[in-house]
């Protein structure tokens, strides 16, 4: 009765356990076979199987595929030999998701010894090894980052150190874990480190902190440091990373790259000299010849005459004719001077860019042009004229050379028309003059604005050829273009355009 | 009546010989005197040197001058001129070779009265001499000594 009484205690005792362990512990049983004789509920939800299809089936039901056949045969040897066994398994569940199981599996064994049941009991896992996981992927970012990943606790002293670390410090892991960050910095600057770990001890970051640290072999280099406080779960700070670059070779660069800026200035300082030395010279020649070259050649003029007014009676008519002739070339070259010289100032003068009207400026250079026109029979046309951008001084003088010579080359034309107006070229204005005179053979339109070139002979048409050159060269300047169009006898057109505003 | 009327600057003996001949033919003056630098000028003008027994009071009534000239330079002499309350109110005439803008706007910086660009051709040349020596001479009339 007492034994009866006790069996039941004992029974009692064993149902509260094996409650125990199932509301702990997935448990399943299995035969010697290894057919499953019992899971409990844990076992049903993990695998997300119902009993009726576990039981009497084996757990090849929720084999993973991820465990080699060796590490399942020394498992099965191991229980078979009557041994319990450990380890941790990965299942798949009847969904297809795997887990993980931290695994005992302990043979019950019968009188000879041999198992007659194996009670498999576990945890999951699965978040466990997920972290692992995670973690060892990190650590291997960590290990394989050509920066040095460091950590540190708050006295300074090492708790970790990485292959960029040894890398870029000539230190190994082995001499640095354990020992003081103070031996990678310089003498002189210990007091920055104190002052780094201050402000991580306040919960402070420090971000591309340019400095420099001392390696192993004793070399100086540029790092740039990102030091940051790492917390503990309650926000305590416990200890510090720091990520250190070398940036030797970025300094190295930079300081060429500022070497080689100062190199360029000084060069751009010498040739804007030399070029102020060129300009002052040209200025000086042109002075020379505004003065010097004149000089004589009024001398020529000037007694020529002399020799007219005091003595032109006495001289017989051929002498006369002569020294008309050598006035004349004297009062060319005066021209050609000057013209030379109002070419040469054109390149030296800054242009004075604004917005222009030109009908006013091209009826301005008509009344200047009147004298020319006087004794003429002259049909003068003006069209629309839009207004421009340039230096007004500069494009009258364009418009004064052009009209001139639509004067002068229609001479001997009654009447003879000019016609000065705009088109429209691509939303590009094109200004013109047009005139019905002399014209010219188009195969030489290529030397017209060549500076002393002249189509024509000065018998016919007086001139210097400088007048076109300087049309070409005051265009040009302004960012157009000129050119020109004739039939021989016929007339002429010169068209140009003036860039936009610069 | 033994007063210069005319001082002429001029170290270019053509440029001179036009001149003398511009402003005789024209009956412009008779009294001329030639000054061929400018440190020789400075002394007929204010009687020093080789002219320290005239009197300034004595003229000239107006001065041409060159502006390129040796020892002291055309502007230096009318900056002396120009600066000297016993001197400063006879007319200047600049005729010059230099059609220099900058030459310009400095002589009229300095006071002077006229800026003439020498033509190259005769008869200008003769007509602005004559004109010139003409209108400061006859028609402006200087303001009376103080």
């Amino acid at each position: 009765m007492q034994a009866e009484q006790q069996l039941k205690a004992s029974l009692k005792e064993v149902d509260h356990l094996r409650a125990a362990l199932d509301a702990h512990a997935i448990v399943a049983i299995t035969d010697p076979q290894g057919k499953i004789t019992y899971v409990n509920d844990k076992f049903c939800a993990i695998s997300k199987y119902r009993r009726t299809e576990l039981l009497g089936q084996d757990h090849r039901l929720i084999n993973s595929g991820f465990h080699s056949k060796e590490f399942i045969r020394e498992l099965w040897t191991t229980i078979a030999g009557g041994k319990v066994w450990k380890g941790e398994i990965k299942n798949r569940a009847k969904d297809g998701s795997f887990y993980w199981v931290d695994t005992t599996i302990v043979p019950f064994l019968n009188e000879d010894g041999k198992p007659r049941q194996y009670v498999a009991i576990r945890t999951e896992i699965t978040d466990r090894k997920h972290n692992e996981a995670t973690a060892a992927r990190l650590a291997a970012i960590v290990q394989s980052s050509d920066d040095a990943i460091i950590g540190k606790d708050l006295n300074g002293i090492v708790t970790s150190w990485n292959k960029g670390a040894e890398k870029i410090f000539g230190y190994t892991s082995g001499e640095m874990v354990g020992a003081s960050i103070m031996r990678l910095i310089p003498t002189d600057r210990q007091l920055e480190e104190n002052h780094i770990l201050n402000q991580i001890k306040q919960g402070a970051s420090v971000e591309h902190f340019e400095t420099l640290r001392q390696t192993k072999d004793g070399r100086t280099i540029d790092i740039s440091l990102t030091v940051s406080p790492i917390k503990d779960v309650t926000g305590k700070v416990i200890g510090v990373s720091k990520v250190a670059r070398d940036i030797t070779e970025r300094k190295n660069a930079e300081q060429k790259i500022h070497l080689l800026n100062t190199e360029l200035e000084q060069r751009v300082i010498e040739r804007t000299a030399q070029f102020e030395a060129a300009n002052q010279e040209l200025e000086a020649f042109s002075y020379s010849v505004s003065h010097d070259l004149r000089a004589p050649l009024r001398a020529v003029n000037g007694f020529a005459g002399m020799v007219m007014e005091e003595f032109a009676p006495q001289l017989p008519a051929e002498a006369r004719r002569y020294l008309e002739r050598i006035r004349n070339g004297g009062r060319q070259m005066g021209e050609l001077i000057d013209d030379l010289l109002a070419f040469s100032r054109l390149n030296r003068q800054p242009l004075k860019g604004q917005q222009v009207d030109t009908a006013p400026l091209v009826r301005n250079t008509l009344e200047d042009l009147a004298p020319q026109r006087e004794g003429r029979q002259i049909e003068i046309l003006t069209g629309t004229l839009p207004a421009c951008w340039g230096d007004p001084a500069l494009l009258k003088q364009v418009w004064v050379n052009l009209i001139s010579n639509a004067i002068k080359y229609t001479r001997g034309r009654a009447p003879a028309r000019i016609e000065i107006g705009c088109e429209t070229d691509n939303g590009e204005n094109v200004y013109f003059v047009r005139d019905n005179g002399t014209g010219f053979d188009m195969q030489y339109a290529h030397k017209l604005f060549t500076v002393f070139q002249r189509l024509h002979l000065a018998d016919d048409f007086e001139g210097t050829g400088v007048g076109l050159a300087i049309v070409q060269r005051v265009v040009h300047r302004h960012g157009g273009r000129v050119w020109a169009e004739a039939e021989e006898d016929r007339g002429a057109i010169f068209r140009f355009t003036l860039g936009k505003e610069t | 009546m033994n007063e210069i009327e005319i001082l002429v600057v001029e170290d270019n003996a053509d440029d001179l010989e036009m001149t003398l001949h511009a402003l005789r033919k024209g009956k412009v003056a008779n009294r001329i005197q030639i000054a061929r630098d400018g440190a020789e000028a400075l002394d007929f003008i204010f009687c020093e040197g080789a002219f320290a027994k005239r009197k300034l009071e004595a003229g000239p009534k107006v001065i041409l001058l060159d502006l390129k000239l040796p020892k002291v330079d055309g502007k230096e002499v009318l900056k002396r001129l120009k600066g000297d309350p016993r001197t400063r109110k006879i007319p200047v005439v600049i005729l010059t070779s230099s059609k220099e803008q900058n030459d310009l706007v400095e002589s009229y910086h300095l006071g002077v009265n006229s800026y003439i660009v020498k033509p190259v051709s005769f008869e200008l040349f003769v007509a602005a001499v004559q004109q010139l020596g003409m209108y400061w001479l006859l028609l402006n009339q200087p303001p009376v000594p103080e």
